[in-house]
């Protein structure tokens, strides 16, 4: 089953084994890349109110579905140290937060500020989208453009994305493919 | 204050002093969305 999520609704989920149905931990920062668009893993906390952060990680090749509840592994090898993952998961940029960016179009125009990540869970991540904080008040989605440029300050958008912003994920799941259609990536 | 009151005061130090603890680490565990830097 496939469903769209946000990355805030995958933080804070339990990761459990398909295997033992153990509970082995929780999701603590969603790490994804905005070229490929999907998911590239979770860093993770210990498990129990008062934990703290693990130091071990979750690779998305590792991951046998995302779901609205948990995070289904098939057992707890799944984990691994930084050490054994690759480098943009084991050591990730915490400086390139997305969360809070501003939303700029080549021209200059600003659409609001990233206020989640939308993804296509299921057996695999894809990221289809941004949620955002419009400038003029309100939600609004804009589909992932492939090539747009990410940092931790501000995430730059073609010019027609302006006219992909969508009011409800339904809307922003129809409009993906015309907007990758009309900038020529599809 | 006898030696009653300065446990007490302890006690109430050490309690504070392992609450804040927890409560710093609960707050660490709040994560985020992170891009990757793509090579292109």
């Amino acid at each position: 089953m496939r469903l769209l999520m946000t990355a805030t609704q995958i933080r804070g989920l339990p990761v459990v084994t398909v295997r033992g149905g153990e509970d082995v931990a929780e999701v603590r920062d969603v790490i994804y890349s905005p070229g490929a668009g999907r998911l590239v893993g979770l860093t993770l906390n210990k498990r129990g109110f008062f934990a703290g952060r693990s130091r071990d990680v979750l690779s998305a090749e590792a991951i046998h579905a995302v779901g609205q509840h948990a995070v289904m592994v098939l057992d707890e090898s799944s984990i691994v140290t930084p050490e054994d993952a690759s480098d943009e998961v084991g050591h990730p940029a915490t400086e390139r937060n997305v969360l809070g960016d501003d939303v700029l179009t080549e021209g200059g125009s600003s659409l609001g500020k990233v206020a989640d990540l939308v993804l296509l869970v299921g057996s695999s991540g894809e990221v289809v989208g941004y949620q955002i904080d419009k400038a003029g008040g309100g939600r609004g989605y804009i589909p992932l453009p492939a090539q747009l440029s990410v940092s931790g300050d501000a995430l730059v958008v073609p010019n027609i994305t302006e006219e992909f912003v969508q009011d409800d994920l339904v809307g922003l799941g129809a409009s993906v493919d015309e907007f990758r259609a009309r900038l020529g990536l599809s | 204050m006898g030696v009653v009151g300065w446990l007490i005061l302890v006690v109430i130090v050490v309690a504070v002093a392992v609450v804040a603890f927890l409560a710093i680490r609960r707050r660490r565990r709040g994560g985020g969305v992170i891009a990757t830097k793509d090579k292109r």
